[in-house]
């Protein structure tokens, strides 16, 4: 009997993961990148994503700001434009062929309803099917730009309710079904003291994981550099700091294209110094990664 | 719990933490230090800050506060007379640590923080960052864990952004209607409770003077309408005997009012021996502090090496 009971118990629990499976097999050869901010996915990102093309898969970039505040003296709509072209720019270099800008107002999102957000990327998500997702980590700490929480908390959760058909039920009828990513990476800025620490194991807790991209570093310089109104406007406000404290940097003597590439180049060096620490890579980046480890223990794979 | 048997139990909580050797830090070159808290005392707590105002103001700053809430939730008086007394106790507060009449209340609704616009608080904040121009600004880590009160956990949340976004031309240009400019601030210093879970890892200390931590002893009993704790002196007296014993300092105090202040002070006496223990001096307090060039990581050995005095 007590066989009989196990038997019928083990079919109910295959049966109940065959349409999990199903939808992990339509996933498509696609990476999607998720970034809250032009900058964020090209410095913390920007080489593992060109790998992953280089390697042969397609990659959509999904921007959720506009970006409108950063640059040091145009006005919004200005900004904007400009950054959303110069995303596209940088998107191509990293051989990302496609951009899709949502357009909410960047050093806004705090209250925009949770939802709004979410279900819109989830929407993305099932019309591309991704086999991987890069987020902003809303777990990470320190960083204080809080759109990158917010838009990282509504990637995070855009993953989840993808894959339940409970969700955003309309697209059923429009045969925009359920779609589990087996993959996601997080990326953060390097300024969380405990980014490194593990938490908890890879059954309960992405993992930090450091990816090499000395391959695809220059690539990374270069697709940084095009995004030109933002970085004016980092040179701009460092120029201006050391001004009024009464020092310079010689580099920012002369502020033009030429000064403001070097210190892109010098600032995306640093971060993969940065995050080659305690690797064997002579450049990286660093992630959470949540694989196939992610939730189903070792023994039941 | 009072506060002589919560000095005992934070004394074990902390013996079991690790001791670091953390860097003291020195008031960066200013005039301007902008608090921002969201209640009446916040300013001095075992959990800091006074020590910031006491060092900032001995170098020369002008220090200013912002209380955030109308702390109408925080005493026995109603909702009115909590806000008149706790803000009087405010000013009473301030004055002690030399930061003479400088308060801006906001009086956002206290502890009806939760359902509000975040960016409605934000912008206020942005816009005294602006007017006052603060070189350096001071409130609670945002990143606290297990913070409870919403107060301290919006108001941080807010501020955190507040003090760089109000640099940028594009963040509210209606305010520049106003006769503000841009102003970005380069210095954060970030109090929270280190007992309280993994999100407040502090990286500095700032030493303090004998004669700075008695200010803050006076200044955190200025708040007596909350603070004065008579029972609580009585109740401890009562335990001691109880086991044959007492405390000779408080033998020949009668008033249980005055023992309870003497009780709080030891406290802050203890804690701000605890955190200079830190860093190998004899009092300190701690904190989470973001330094001009913290958004830039990657750039900072670059920084360190080529930047030059004019």
């Amino acid at each position: 009997m007590t066989r009989r009971i196990l038997a019928f118990v083990s079919l109910v629990f295959l049966a109940a993961l065959a349409p999990l499976t199903a939808q992990i097999g339509e996933t498509n050869n696609t990476v999607v990148v998720i970034t809250s901010d032009a900058s964020n996915y090209v410095l913390h990102a920007g080489g593992t994503v060109a790998k992953m093309v280089e390697d042969g898969m397609d990659a959509i970039l999904i921007r959720i700001g506009n970006d409108e505040k950063d640059s040091w003296d145009l006005p919004p709509e200005e900004t904007a434009l400009r950054t959303k072209q110069e995303s596209e720019a940088a998107a191509k270099i990293l051989g990302i062929n496609k951009v899709i800008s949502l357009g909410f107002r960047s050093s806004d999102f705090r209250d925009v309803p949770f939802t709004t957000m979410r279900d819109r990327l989830a929407y993305y998500i099932r019309v591309h099917k991704p086999r991987v997702l890069f987020i902003p980590n809303p777990h990470t700490q320190y960083d204080r730009n809080h759109d990158r929480y917010y838009g990282g908390r509504a990637a995070e959760d855009a993953w989840r309710a993808a894959a339940f058909k409970n969700y955003l039920p309309a697209m059923k009828d429009v045969n925009l079904g359920a779609h589990v990513t087996p993959e996601v990476y997080y990326f953060a800025p390097l300024v969380d003291p405990a980014r490194r620490e593990p938490e908890s194991t890879a059954t309960f807790v992405p993992q930090p994981k450091m990816t090499d991209i000395s391959g695809t570093l220059e690539k990374k310089i270069k697709a940084a550099q095009a995004l030109k109104t933002i970085n004016h406007s980092v040179a701009m406000r460092l120029k201006q700091r050391l001004d009024s404290t009464d020092r310079r940097l010689p580099l920012l003597d002369r502020v033009d294209e030429a000064s403001i590439n070097k210190l892109v180049e010098e600032r995306v060096r640093g971060l993969a110094q940065l995050s080659a620490e305690g690797t064997d890579f002579q450049a990286a980046e660093e992630f959470r990664y949540a694989g196939a480890e992610y939730r189903i223990p070792a023994s039941y794979r | 719990m009072n506060r002589f048997t919560l000095s005992i139990v934070l004394l074990g909580i902390c013996g079991v933490l690790s001791a670091a050797d953390l860097p003291l830090v020195d008031p960066p070159p200013g005039k301007v230090l902008l608090v921002a808290q969201p209640h009446h005392d916040d300013h001095t707590t075992d959990y800091g800050l006074a020590g910031v105002i006491l060092r900032f103001i001995a170098d020369g700053y002008k220090a200013y506060y912002v209380r955030g809430t109308n702390d109408e939730k925080d005493g026995r008086l109603g909702f009115p007379r909590n806000d008149m007394v706790n803000l009087k106790e405010t000013y009473d507060a301030l004055r002690i640590l030399g930061m003479e009449d400088h308060v801006i209340n906001l009086n956002w609704r206290n502890n009806f923080e939760t359902p509000y616009a975040l960016n409605d608080q934000r912008e206020q904040l942005i816009f005294l960052v602006r007017k006052y121009k603060p070189d350096a600004v001071a409130g609670h880590n945002a990143w606290e864990h297990y913070q409870k009160n919403p107060g301290h956990r919006n108001l941080s949340w807010n501020y955190e952004e507040a003090y760089w976004l109000a640099g940028y031309r594009n963040v509210h240009p209606e305010h520049f209607e106003m006769g503000v400019e841009p102003h970005e601030t380069y210095h954060y210093f970030g109090k929270a409770r280190l007992d309280w879970g993994r999100g407040h890892r502090p990286n500095v200390i700032l030493e303090m003077t004998e004669e700075q931590v008695k200010v803050k002893e006076k200044a955190i009993h200025a708040h007596q309408h909350v603070y004065a704790n008579p029972g609580g002196a009585r109740a401890t007296r009562t335990r001691l005997a109880q086991q044959g014993l007492y405390l000779p300092d408080l033998e020949d105090v009668d008033d249980d009012t005055t023992a309870g202040n003497m009780m709080i002070e030891w406290h802050m006496n203890w804690i701000s021996r605890r955190w200079g223990k830190e860093a190998n001096v004899k009092y300190g307090e701690d904190y989470y502090y973001m330094g001009e060039f913290y958004p830039l990581p990657g750039l900072e050995e670059f920084l360190d090496d080529n930047v030059e005095a004019k």
